[in-house]
């Protein structure tokens, strides 16, 4: 096990490096002024211009700069947004736990759901519950979240008033306890739900392919061979063994949620990662986008070596090793 | 037709003419076609044939332990203790299944075990109980009995932890767990070294012995056969070419095919001395085995 | 060793194979419907000028009137006609579907097929570029090259391949890696044939199967990226594109639902055509997808 999480450290961080060295070279290639892609639309003094030339080393070669920029992001400086008017670390540090509470929510509500849908429909495979599930799922994912979020503000919150159709509630609330909660429950139940219902489907999708390929396996036949009721061997055989490939798959979305959850912040003007790095790519506010995507990058990075590592903690075949 | 047949009372399994057709990419494989088998209580029957020829359908037909394969049509009359398995309903069968009836042990004990499971908690899953801790006591003494040293630690393993024959050993465990009045056991020597081949098939035939339950070995090794088996049934193409006493058709054959089994078999195995003169097919007898 | 005449055997058993496999489409049900779907679709982008009752950016009619039987899908906050909106907007989803799916199959298959045929450093290196850009999640990938480098078309294409060819990549590598090891292989090598030819003409038509599959998902992928980008109301505004719509109809969406309902119907609608499709591919390569004896049966 000890020898596995060292693999996978090895592996992990020269990627991360690779991830933002790609990132930085990128920003090597934009077209136009150096310093204007750097502030966004802003004008600037030549005063201004010299100073950021200097500290962003702009007029060095590449291999300088992107040290510097190791440097700094080893202090954890993410660069300082001129549209934004503080330092990108800030910003990132302020809007990432929302993200985190979407994505957490809506992960309680899709991993329960994709675990049960996926293993009815897998456990009746070609029967009359497992159409219906199939195509629900299929048609569940083709929705786009954002369109999905439309059409549940329009009718859960516009038509119906059950919910406030964006935001995440007042910034300074008065409730205490139980009524915070339900306020944020409130506020939080829509994206929640726009986001279950696709990654919900996707990971019901998963589920039952994984829960057929299960069912082919020589020890489900022993386990018939020994008289366990259907049930039984679903609870026995076919859930736990079915779950693994999930872990994978569910680890390795929430990473990219973090990051990723772009379109459905948007829609319900959630404020965290996504719609900030929305902004900062309509502000052409370079510096933020750079310090957000580098932020997913190793979040998504870290993310997946912690799901690496607890599925071989739950996999007996891998923890067995090293 | 052989002795063990006719002196007792009712048979403790009867099929008669079982058809089992698969349906592989379009086309129908006639993998058992119109087989007739009798197994007496306690009686020791071996099933031989090339790979492919419809030994393992069979066996899984029978116990309606079909596994990945579709089914065009599946026939016959198969009768257990004198109830119709083909008619049997699900509980009953569970029921048969969990204490007493029939169990069956597979070619490739990895597969057939789960690798997420100590093959201990599989051992106790098959006694029927849940809690590892309480049958414990009872796991270990089938593992022993299945010729795996007393030890907890042993039973605490994945089936990845441990050797092949040890595998096939739990397997045997896990079978022997119901109790069963037959035990099939499909291939049970073939994914294994040549040395733990032998060392299995003893347990295999002491259990026989001591638990006074029949047994049907599927091989296509005629020495297994000759190690364990007191009738063979020789199997081509789905369908049984020829029956009768294990002797008698080791120095007897009367289907070519048979003949040929035999022969290929003898020229294999154990080139070490027969006495001249001897029935030259019959590589040990059973007794000499043990 | 195999006489090298024995060598293309499976290589045209298996076109015939796939022939006869789009030929089953019509009998499987997902197949059918996702053949159906991507047919209309098709012929509807290829006649848009001939079934559109409006150019789409005129602005003629009153702005926000509901559904009628002038304006199928009612009109705009401008005045435009949405049903001819909607119209248009395929031949972007469409072009955009097909040329992210075609690219990424290109550079996916050159990239899986040198990586999954050559052992060592060729393997090392472009499996781990591979998995450098597979770290990000798709949309970001888009989002940021579009950020830095515009949307026109053909960079929005050029951003999208960029973010999904990695799976495909991986895929292909796969199925190489698996055939190189088999008996034709090492006949036609035996026969010495040259690199190219084994790898084009024997391995590739074997491997293609399930890659025709992600080909099918990877266009419903970049449509769904499109429409998103669209939607954030940062695709390229000289083109009419269904996730434009939804991002003006943000702002109108509460008093006129008919803005956004029938462009997002539209992406829903692609997305299970492609996905459709797919499946049904996938239920006739791989026949362990249908019913069989055996699982939970006691
Ligand atoms: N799961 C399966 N899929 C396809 N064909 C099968 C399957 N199981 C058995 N068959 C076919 O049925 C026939 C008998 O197979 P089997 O009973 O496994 O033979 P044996 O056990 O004697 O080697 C063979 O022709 C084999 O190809
Ligand atoms: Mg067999």
């Amino acid at each position: 096990m000890l020898r596995f999480v060292l693999f996978r450290l090895l592996h992990a961080i020269p990627l991360l490096i690779a991830v933002i060295l790609v990132i930085l070279l990128m920003l090597q290639f934009i077209p136009g002024d150096p310093v204007q892609a750097m502030v966004g639309d802003f004008p600037v003094s030549p005063e201004f211009r010299a100073a950021i030339t200097q500290q962003y080393h702009l007029d060095d070669p590449f291999p300088v700069r992107v040290y510097s920029y190791f440097v700094n992001l080893l202090h954890g400086d993410f660069g300082y947004s001129y549209q934004f008017q503080r330092p990108v670390w800030d910003l990132i540090a302020e809007s990432a736990p929302r993200t985190i509470l979407l994505t957490l929510v809506g992960f309680l509500i899709a991993v329960p759901f994709g675990v049960l849908v996926g293993t009815v429909s897998g456990t009746t495979r070609s029967s009359r519950v497992d159409h219906f599930w199939t195509s629900t799922a299929l048609v569940a994912y083709a929705i786009p979240t954002f369109w999905l979020g439309q059409l549940l503000v329009l009718v859960l919150a516009v038509h119906l008033g059950w919910f406030p159709t964006q935001g995440m509630g007042p910034l300074v609330s008065r409730a205490h306890g139980l009524s915070w909660f339900l306020e944020r429950a409130h506020y939080i139940a829509l994206p929640a739900l726009a986001f279950a219902v696709h990654e919900g489907t996707r990971f019901a999708r998963i589920m039952r392919a994984s829960v057929a390929d299960t069912l082919g396996q020589g020890y489900i036949v022993t386990a018939r061979a020994k008289g366990l009721s259907r049930g039984a061997i679903i609870r026995g055989h076919v859930l736990r063994n079915s779950s693994l490939p999930l872990v994978t798959v569910a680890g390795y979305a929430f990473g990219a949620a973090l990051g990723g959850a772009v379109l459905l912040e948007t829609v319900f003007t959630w404020p965290g990662l996504g719609l900030l790095l929305v902004q900062a790519v309509r502000m052409r506010d370079n510096m933020t986008v750079v310090g957000i995507v580098i932020f997913a990058a190793i979040a998504v990075v870290v993310i997946n070596l912690l799901v690496d590592l607890l599925y071989a903690a739950l996999d007996p075949r891998i923890r067995g090793r090293g | 037709m052989s002795g063990g047949a006719a002196n007792a009372g009712a048979a403790l399994l009867e099929v008669r003419d079982l058809k089992v057709h698969l349906r592989v990419g379009g086309a129908i494989v006639r993998a058992v076609d119109g087989v007739d088998l009798t197994v007496m209580p306690g009686e020791s029957i071996g099933i031989v044939g090339e790979s492919g020829s419809g030994k393992s359908t069979l066996a899984r037909g029978i116990l309606k332990l079909m596994a990945n394969v579709e089914l065009a049509e599946l026939q016959g009359d198969v009768r257990f203790q004198g109830k119709d398995l083909t008619r049997i309903a699900d509980a009953e069968l569970r029921a048969l299944r969990r204490h007493g009836g029939f169990s069956m042990i597979f070619q490739d004990p990895l597969g057939y075990l789960n690798p997420t499971k100590r093959v201990g908690t599989q051992v106790a899953e098959a006694l029927g109980g849940k809690w590892f801790a309480a049958t414990r006591r009872r796991v270990e003494q089938l593992l022993e009995e299945a010729g795996l040293p007393a030890s907890a630690q042993l039973a605490r393993r994945f089936p990845h932890e441990l050797s092949g024959g040890q595998r096939q050993r739990v397997m045997i465990a896990i079978a022997l767990a119901s109790e069963p009045a037959l035990l099939f056991a499909d291939e049970p020597t073939t994914a294994l070294d040549a040395t733990v081949q032998l060392q299995v098939l003893k347990t295999l035939g002491r259990l026989h012995r001591d638990r006074n339950m029949a047994m049907v070995v599927i091989t296509h090794d005629l020495g297994v056969v000759a190690e364990l088996c007191d009738r063979v049934y020789v199997m081509r193409s789905g369908k049984v070419v020829e029956s009768g006493d294990t002797v008698e058709l080791f120095e007897n054959p009367r289907h070519p095919y048979a003949a040929q089994l035999i022969e290929l078999s003898t020229r294999h195995r154990r080139p070490g001395p027969s006495a001249p003169g001897a029935a030259p097919s019959v590589p040990a007898s059973p007794a000499e085995a043990r | 060793m195999e006489p090298p005449s024995t060598a293309p055997g499976p290589v045209r058993s298996a076109w015939r194979g796939f022939r006869a496999a789009l030929g089953h489409m019509a009998g499987t049900r997902h197949g059918a419907v996702g053949c159906a779907i991507l047919l209309v679709l098709a012929i509807v982008a290829i006649f848009a000028p001939l079934i559109a009752p409006y150019d789409p950016l005129q602005q003629a009619q009153a702005s926000l009137t509901p559904p009628s039987m002038r304006d199928l899908f009612g009109t705009d906050n401008t005045g435009r006609d949405i049903f001819s909106l909607v119209i248009y907007g395929t031949r972007t989803s469409l072009a955009i579907g097909l040329g992210a799916a075609f690219g990424a199959l290109v550079l996916s298959g050159l990239v899986g097929m040198l990586a999954g045929y050559f052992r060592g450093p060729v393997e090392a290196i472009l499996m781990r570029l591979a998995e450098l850009f597979q770290t990000l999640p798709v949309i970001v990938v888009v989002l940021f090259t579009v950020a830095l480098f515009g949307s026109s078309f053909w960079l929005l294409l050029a951003a999208i391949i960029l973010a999904i060819w990695p799976v495909e990549a991986r895929l292909v590598y796969g199925q190489y890696l698996r055939l190189r090891s088999m008996d034709f292989v090492a006949a036609a090598k035996v026969a010495d044939m040259s690199t190219i030819h084994i790898m084009l003409r024997e391995i590739l038509p074997n491997a293609i199967r399930p890659v025709i599959v992600q080909v099918a998902l990877d266009a419903s992928v970049a449509i769904l990226i499109e429409a998103g980008l669209g939607f954030l109301g940062l695709s390229d505004p000289n083109t009419v594109s269904w996730g434009q719509l939804l991002y003006v109809a943000q702002d109108y969406m509460t008093i006129a639902w008919w803005t956004s309902f029938f462009p997002g119907a539209a992406i829903c609608l692609a997305v299970v055509g492609l996905n459709l499709f797919a499946d049904g591919l996938n239920e006739i390569l791989d026949p362990r997808t249908r019913g069989r004896a055996g699982g939970l049966q006691s």
